[in-house]
């Protein structure tokens, strides 16, 4: 066992997009380790390391040389190598002077497979020095990497993500000699540009283990782990002592963390008359243009300040605040003349120019998207109330919900569409059920995010997703594997959702059969094949959204195969199933359930029985509580009314032979037993349980 | 600082490290990338530094001259260096302290900005360079130009000198900034960029939105197209022609900002100014290379 070192591999490049930095270091972490064990140098797990300007990977444990190999070399048989002479033949010398070794090394056996003794040679491989082998492989596994956006630099036709200024590459204490495209690396790195510009010279790394400590000592915080903590820490404090908190933004946190090499928060001031904009619009400003945090009072409201990530230890001139500051005037002073101007003219004064925008080829412009949603909100809107005002209101929010995609700020920030809408109706004086079905229609945008507040916002944004998704559909625009420009499973799986969480009674066959009809003309397939598609896509959406609730895998399964078009009695055989799977009955019965699934497996037994028939005491208290069943309506009274069926079918399968001698007899019982099954598939089928 | 001396003191930086002082280019244009310096100077392997102000015409952008920040024409210094220097980041923060920026107390950083021009055919990688939190410029490796592959690749920075005037003097408003000075028998008379330009923010922010004639432009847009490619393919002129490529351009920026065009239209407008403009830049690579060999380095080392 020889001795062990320690590698480290750093390229410093010029600032590399930040959403490149962990896809890189990963992948050429999983490509030097399968290359270190294809070359049987044993090692733990690659330590990596990024910044903006540098992606750098530290292995322990690595062997200072191969091991040494064994192989064994079989050659020609003993009677063509040996003459009778007893002297080697000139075929027997040939095959030791192949192998480089003298005749004498030479022995006869026989080897497995072979009829007769040959000639066999045992051959010591001596490992190499691992360093010389890192040399030699190393180039490779960098130009290796999958750069999905290479690029080109000078006279160079290497490609890379940003071009490579430094190569740090050491193996213990020793510069790993490689070159990548006429680099040459070195011992030596650059600390972040301040310190480089006061301290012309490069920074030494003399051992793998001191590359933290000398690149913080030069300005660089080279962990991307400890930066987010510090950047945390530094948030919290700097929002408590002006008496608030932050709003919370991981993305945010996650990209400060990326774009800086050492970080430095700085609160900054913002004039407080800008707070009459709305929150989402100074939330959205700060982030998208200057990065930065807000910061709320106890009651929710913001505070006038902002916190943002300098690239330095300090601010000794107090430069990067006031800097930060003028620029986030400026900003906000735009945000405020978009919401200025916005509010000149109604916003249904965009109706009209809602034709010039378009939605999706084959469906037209959003102007047309606009009426089917409004024809959609007024079918659905009449089955949920009877009160006339309410639906009106219901078609107004409906024909107002994509004015906002032409106003100015929705223009400036895409992600306010919906919000701005409601908020300007919010201002015109709308009803407040109107503007906050707009403002909330979007939602919910992803799995994390609730549902809209009100029934009204609910309906709007189902009618709008409904729209989306079966209009696509309806012009072949179906999600295929990993396809899914549109995010039409994500529209859906929000649609599922409100369906579901609102307990409304709409089939997916009635609303696609709904939406399809207001899609009308302008469908380009097959109507019953885009009702096939959709009801396949919307049953997969019904399935994830039982995961999404937490059901275990035996409970959604069986719940989801006794029928899935209604929710609300899909939820609550999920709510029965899953109280009941603890019931200590529930497994015979569900043994039991098996079990007659089985014997009817090959009959077709009469749907109408004769209990007078049956002659055995435990067939007939089965027929008995047939008729319970079978009168039950509510599914947990069913699923009560099963649970004491548990004892009496076990009684049943003891004492009775289902498939007897007399054929009316058994007619009967195979009878008695399909209408038990018939109930049971009520609530579930229990022969997909486990 | 005034304009001025911003603009005099980036042009004494560059032309001290090796590079030509270009001029503007007399047509209207979008941005600094599209003069002929940086647009056919980037194509083929000569070495080629230049660098020059470039007025900018955005019509979108204009705001009647009412906007402090914003302008339908704005100043562009822009710096071509072919091949890209080995620490062209360098050079680029040195001329940030030629303009009296003291680094020690800034920060600076470079984030992701991939430049991309649809109707010129061109897009490159890079970053906007970020002082205290404002984009002062842009920085692009120019992968593509005219549809053609860039060998060897050239750096393009761009300095918004406005922007950059306004945070170095701690101006709210564009209009405020001071030009420079007159100097006469009578005394010395401060000039400011409202004085010079706010009436033709306001005359130009009327036409674009409301006064341009939108069927006159169709026509144009159409006529210089055809003329274009009659000078291109008649005579192989692909300077005249890429002329006619621009002034497409420019034509189809004021006819959108008069609301004139629709999203569906847009991408088909563009593609038929990038044709031409990819046309141009095929013709002019060909007369290129096929007639003069690069320029002999001579050895005493330039922006390098």
């Amino acid at each position: 066992m020889s001795a062990t070192k320690t590698f480290l591999l750093e390229l410093h490049c010029e600032e590399i997009p930040a959403r490149f930095l962990t896809p890189l270091t990963e992948e050429f972490a999983r490509a030097f380790a399968a290359w270190v064990q294809s070359q049987g140098l044993a090692s733990a797990a690659l330590e990596t390391f990024y910044s903006p300007r540098k992606l750098a990977w530290r292995g322990v444990g690595l062997p200072a040389s191969q091991p040494d190999q064994t192989e064994t070399q079989v050659g020609p048989p003993q009677r063509m190598c040996m003459g009778e002479d007893g002297q080697p033949t000139i075929q027997g010398l040939k095959f030791a002077e192949k192998w480089g070794v003298d005749f004498s090394a030479v022995r006869f056996e026989q080897p497995a497979g072979k009829k007769e003794p040959c000639a066999v040679l045992t051959l010591t491989k001596q490992g190499r020095p691992t360093v010389e082998l890192l040399a030699e492989a190393l180039p490779g596994l960098i130009a290796g990497l999958h750069v999905p956006k290479a690029m080109r630099w000078g006279n160079s036709e290497f490609e890379f993500v940003r071009p490579i200024r430094n190569i740090l590459c050491l193996f213990g204490e020793q510069v790993v000699p490689i070159t990548v495209d006429g680099v040459a690396a070195t011992d030596s790195t650059w600390g972040h540009r301040l310190h480089h510009r006061q301290h012309p010279e490069p920074v030494q790394i003399a051992t793998p283990g001191a590359y933290e400590a000398a690149l913080e000592a030069a300005g660089i915080v080279v962990g991307v782990e400890t930066r987010r903590t510090r950047i945390a820490q530094q948030l919290e404090t700097l929002a408590a002592e002006v008496g608030g908190r932050v709003v919370a933004d991981a993305e945010l946190l996650d990209t400060l963390a990326e774009i800086v090499e050492f970080p430095k928060i700085v609160r900054g001031e913002f004039p407080a008359d800008f707070l009459e904009l709305p929150k989402e619009v100074l939330v959205t400003s700060l982030r998208e243009h200057q990065k930065s945090f807000c910061i709320e009072g106890p009651d929710g409201a913001l505070l006038p300040c902002f916190l943002t990530a300098a690239n330095r230890t300090d601010d000794p001139a107090g430069f990067v605040k006031a800097g930060n500051e003028w620029v986030l005037k400026a900003r906000l002073y735009d945000a405020r003349f978009f919401f200025a101007e916005d509010r000149k003219r109604p916003l249904s004064d965009r109706l009209e120019k809602l034709q010039a925008l378009t939605f999706q080829r084959e469906l037209g412009s959003y102007h047309d998207k606009t009426g089917r949603v409004v024809a959609l909100t007024k079918a659905l809107a009449t089955q949920l109330s009877k009160d006339d005002e309410h639906i009106d209101r219901a078609l107004e929010a409906a024909r107002m919900a994509k004015c906002d995609l032409r106003t100015l700020m929705v223009g400036e920030f895409p992600e306010l569409q919906g919000v701005m809408g409601g908020e300007y109706l919010r201002h015109e004086g709308a009803h407040e059920e109107v503007w906050m079905a707009v403002k909330e229609h979007y939602r919910p945008v992803g799995a994390d995010d609730a549902l809209p507040g009100t029934p009204m916002g609910c309906l709007l944004s189902l009618c709008d997703k409904l729209d989306t998704v079966a209009g696509c559909f309806a012009v072949g625009l179906i999600p295929t594997g990993s396809k899914d420009p549109l995010a039409l499973r994500r529209a859906g799986q929000g649609l599922v959702r409100i369906l579901w969480e609102r307990g409304w009674a709409f089939t997916p066959a009635d609303l696609i059969a709904t939406a399809l009809r207001v899609v009308g003309a302008k469908a380009t397939k097959a109507e019953a094949e885009t009702t096939e598609a959709l009801l396949a896509f919307f049953k997969d959406r019904v399935a994830y959204q039982l995961e999404l609730a937490g059901y275990a895998g035996s409970v959604r399964r069986s719940a989801l195969a006794a029928g899935w078009e209604d929710l609300a009695d899909l939820k609550a055989r999920c709510e029965a199933l899953s109280a009941f799977a603890e019931d200590a009955r529930f497994a015979s019965l569900a043994q039991s359930a098996k079990r007659i699934g089985n014997i009817l497996k090959d009959e077709i037994p009469s749907g109408a029985f004769d209990s007078a028939l049956l002659t055995q005491g435990e067939e007939k208290v089965l027929a008995e509580h047939l008729g319970r069943l079978e009168a039950t309506g509510d599914q947990k009274a069913l699923l009560a009314a099963l649970a004491d069926l548990a004892a009496p079918l076990e009684a049943f399968f003891t004492a009775v032979m289902v498939k007897c001698e007399d054929p009316a007899l058994r007619s009967a019982r195979l009878s008695l037993l399909h209408r038990l099954r018939q109930a049971f598939l009520r609530v579930a089928d229990f022969s997909l349980w486990q | 600082m005034h304009i001025q001396e911003l603009i005099l003191r980036l042009q004494r930086f560059w032309a001290d490290r090796g590079c030509l002082i270009g001029q503007p280019y007399d047509l209207e244009k979008g941005a600094g990338t599209m003069n002929p310096l940086t647009f056919f100077g980037a194509l083929g392997s000569r070495p080629w530094n230049v660098a020059y102000v470039e007025p900018s015409r955005r019509p979108a952008d204009g705001r009647y001259g009412e906007n402090p920040f914003r302008v339908y024409k704005h100043l562009q210094f822009q710096v071509i260096l072919k091949p890209s220097p080995a620490k062209v980041q360098d050079l680029y923060i040195e001329s940030l302290e030629a303009l009296g920026i003291d680094l020690s107390k800034h920060d600076l950083r470079f984030e992701e900005d991939n430049w991309e021009s649809p109707s010129l055919g061109a897009w490159g990688v890079g970053w906007q360079v970020v002082l205290d939190g404002m984009e002062i410029s842009q920085f692009t490796y120019f992968q593509q130009v005219g549809g053609l592959d860039c060998r060897p690749v050239s750096a393009e920075l761009t300095y918004g000198i406005e922007r950059i005037c306004m945070f170095l003097g701690g101006y709210d408003n564009i209009f405020d900034l001071v030009h420079g000075e007159v100097r006469t028998d009578d005394g010395v008379f401060p000039v400011t960029y409202g004085q010079m330009r706010q009436r033709e923010e306001f005359e130009l922010s009327a036409y674009s939105f409301e006064h341009a004639d939108i069927d006159l432009h169709r026509t144009l847009f159409d006529a210089f197209e055809k003329e274009g490619w009659r000078l291109l393919k008649d005579q192989g002129h692909f300077l005249s022609a890429y002329e006619q490529a621009l002034k497409m351009s420019h034509t189809f920026n004021v006819l959108d900002a008069r609301g004139a065009v629709s999203t569906t239209e847009r991408p088909g407008i563009i593609k038929r100014v990038r044709d031409l403009a990819c046309g141009c830049a095929k013709a002019y690579l060909e007369h290129q290379e096929g007639a003069a060999a690069p320029a002999e380095a001579t050895g005493k080392g330039g922006a390098k």
